[in-house]
């Protein structure tokens, strides 16, 4: 079945630098690591892990020391540069800096693997080019210069380069780096359509936790000392994720699917109250160190304090006082006042 | 401030057109001036309707300032194309056709030639060797310097490398040539240093027929590497990943540099800072990157500024001459600073 086909697989894969005449050093050893057509994967690991150089080796920047990189079945080694060209693309994280370069022109280029010596667009190209700006939202930028565009826009352009080259599979080295939250969303939703509406196979590269496990199917999970891969929810439910880092005072917290900081938890507190009011009082009062208790006897210890959230007030009950708050912040500060004393 | 320079595709035909109709008015100009003063419309007389001219007259025009002329035509254009390969290459706004040490080597090449042979066989070294054994000797320093550059490309795969190994050739040559230098008499050190100013005017005609068809070889594989040269604007990772086949897109531009740089080096003696500027005025003057555009531009403005260059040097009104180097510099340096200042940034390129 089409869908069984993997079209990017390491096996046994030892990636690093390769020296001739020593033995180099190797960055990872042993990786073995399947992307499906259509399927969005992230690759997620701590700096230094080698998520670039993974990276730049499948796409065959970068020699490997054993192993084999199988694209569509067969061996990277195997295809000729111009053939790779059309299956294969490549965002990094380079920045460009070129003068007069138009949006349209750098889009142009991805064009390269198809045009004739002399690199002239046929109409077929310029379709190309044109529905790859439509494809990322550029339309009107073609005249606009490369170095006076937003980040965003930039990056955007990046990612029409490689969809005017037209391959199955593109590789993208960081692709949400230094982005706002908002082009964050913007750019890894136009990944996801081109993985479930085109049926390309995109990896990336990325440390926003959050956005790969809500949009990828698939997480290349880079541990220190290995590899896993499955769906984002596999890995969270398994506790993958939390040999992630080796942050002793990281944990990361299953129910909510991100990391933490361990905070040292002092007194113990009742919170009441029901939707979001009540979730965003109980992540001050962890902020500020309490433990919470949400279903609590009503035999439980008096000293302990209770805190009723019913927004846009808040009721602080304790042994000797009833306090009443207008906001977060103003029961937060008195919480710590008393902490104080 | 930055400004935007935005590209506007039509106002490219009028630049081609003034630029092509400025070469004819350049090149008439610099046969005008010179020593011996012949009024314009003689000169045309000469080229045209030569029987009805005066023999000394033919003899001038022909023999010295047409050639000369052509020579400045062929050095701007040569030198400014090279220049452009190099810049792109190494995406450095500074690279000129000396970079990779092919005036060096061509330099090395000579001062062999004139200051240690010279003393074998004495001052006639000049007579013996003739501009042809100049022009041969700087040929094969520059063609050494080539294949040294190919091999080392052929081994090295970040460019930077290459740059910087590049520039420690080109200073090591340089030091060689100054203890040849320092060794040799004073006569030899004249002519050697007198090589090093530059100059248009020793190119013969015979000459011209070897130089022209190199400098039309250079430019035509130039422009065939166009699509490469576009690639490699982005950089050689991803000129890569598009499929290109590095190896061979790089010794293209390494030999077309070093046949148009080498070939007017061998005729004209080292010819400085034209192949660094020009391509930038190409650049601000069309607004574009794509090099289909820039080379032939950059031939024109290369032209341009030569017979420019040459008309000042001859000083119209005195008999003296300066050297051509000094006057490419001269004059380049300040037109480029006005560019930049219009523009307010050279840009990274």
């Amino acid at each position: 079945m089409a869908n069984d086909e993997k079209v990017i697989s390491a096996d046994h894969l030892s990636i690093g630098y390769p020296i001739k005449g020593s033995t180099g050093k190797i960055i990872k050893k042993d990786i073995c690591l399947n992307a499906m057509k259509g399927e969005l994967v992230a690759m997620i690991g701590g700096n230094g892990v080698g998520k670039s150089t993974l990276l730049r080796t499948l796409i065959g920047f970068q020699p490997f020391f054993s192993g084999n990189i199988f694209i569509k079945g067969l061996a990277l080694n195997n295809y000729r540069e111009k053939e790779l060209a059309k299956i294969m693309s490549f965002v990094s994280t380079e920045t460009i800096h070129v003068s007069n370069l138009t949006v349209y022109d750098l889009i142009a280029l991805g064009r390269y693997p198809y045009t004739d010596w002399s690199g002239r667009l046929t109409e077929e190209d310029r379709s190309k080019v044109d529905e790859a700006i439509q494809m990322v939202g550029l339309k009107g930028y073609e005249d606009r210069n490369v170095n006076f565009i937003s980040d965003g826009e930039r990056q955007k352009t990046m990612i029409a380069r490689t969809l005017a080259q037209d391959t199955d599979i593109i590789l993208l080295d960081e692709p949400t780096a230094f982005l706002d939250l908002s082009n964050k969303c913007e750019i890894v939703h136009i990944l996801h359509r081109l993985a479930y509406e085109r049926g390309k196979t995109i990896l990336f590269s990325t440390h926003d936790l959050s956005i790969a496990i809500a949009e990828c199917d698939k997480i290349w999970l880079m541990l220190e000392q290995q590899v896993k891969e499955g769906s984002p929810e596999d890995l969270i439910l398994d506790g993958s994720f939390s040999s992630l880092f080796h942050n002793k005072s990281l944990y990361f917290d299953t129910e909510k699917g991100d990391f933490r900081i361990l905070k040292e938890t002092g007194q113990k507190v009742i919170v009441k109250g029901d939707g979001a009011p009540l979730n965003w009082t109980i992540k001050a009062l962890e902020r500020i160190g309490f433990e919470i208790i949400t279903n609590a006897d009503s035999k439980t210890d008096h000293t302990l304090l209770e805190i009723e959230s019913s927004y846009p007030s808040w009721f602080l009950k304790s042994s000797e006082t009833r306090e009443k708050f207008n906001s977060l912040y103003a029961l937060c500060r008195y919480l710590m006042d008393s902490k104080m004393e | 401030m930055e400004e935007e320079i935005k590209y506007k595709p039509g106002s490219n035909v009028k630049i081609y057109l003034l630029l092509f109709l400025l070469v004819p008015v350049f090149f008439l100009l610099d046969l005008f001036v010179g020593s011996y003063y012949i009024p314009i419309s003689k000169i045309l007389q000469s080229i045209f309707n030569p029987a009805t001219s005066e023999p000394q007259i033919i003899t001038i025009i022909r023999e010295f300032r047409i050639p000369k002329a052509i020579t400045a035509i062929l050095a701007g254009s040569a030198l400014s194309v090279a220049g452009l390969q190099m810049q792109t290459i190494f995406r450095n706004p500074l690279a000129g056709p000396d970079i990779l040490g092919i005036s060096s080597g061509a330099s090395l090449g000579v001062a062999l030639l004139v200051l240690s042979a010279g003393t074998l066989f004495g001052a006639g070294i000049n007579s013996i060797a003739g501009s042809w054994g100049i022009a041969g000797a700087a040929w094969i320093g520059a063609g050494a310097i080539l294949l040294l550059i190919i091999l080392i490309s052929a081994r090295i795969r970040d460019i930077m490398t290459i740059l910087i190994l590049g520039i420690l050739i080109s200073s090591g040559i340089i030091a060689i040539v100054n203890i040849l230098q320092y060794f040799s008499n004073e006569s030899m050190l004249k002519s050697f240093v007198i090589w090093t100013m530059g100059s248009l005017g020793s190119v013969t005609n015979s000459q011209l027929a070897v130089l022209l068809p190199s400098v039309l070889t250079g430019i035509i594989i130039a422009w065939f590497s166009s699509k490469s040269l576009d690639a490699f604007l982005l950089g050689e990772n991803y000129a890569r990943s598009m499929g290109m086949n590095i190896r061979f897109a790089r010794s293209m531009i390494f030999l077309s540099t070093c046949i148009l740089a080498g070939s007017i080096t061998a005729f004209c003696g080292p010819i400085g800072f034209i192949g660094i500027a020009v391509p930038h005025i190409a650049r601000m003057l069309t607004g574009t990157a794509r090099h289909g555009k820039l080379i032939p531009v950059s031939i024109l403005i290369g032209a341009l500024v030569m017979l420019l260059s040459d008309i000042i040097s001859q000083l119209p009104g005195s008999e003296k001459i300066l050297p051509i180097n000094a006057v490419t510099s001269l004059l380049g340096i300040p037109v480029v600073i006005w560019l930049i200042f219009r523009n307010k940034k050279i840009g990274y390129l």
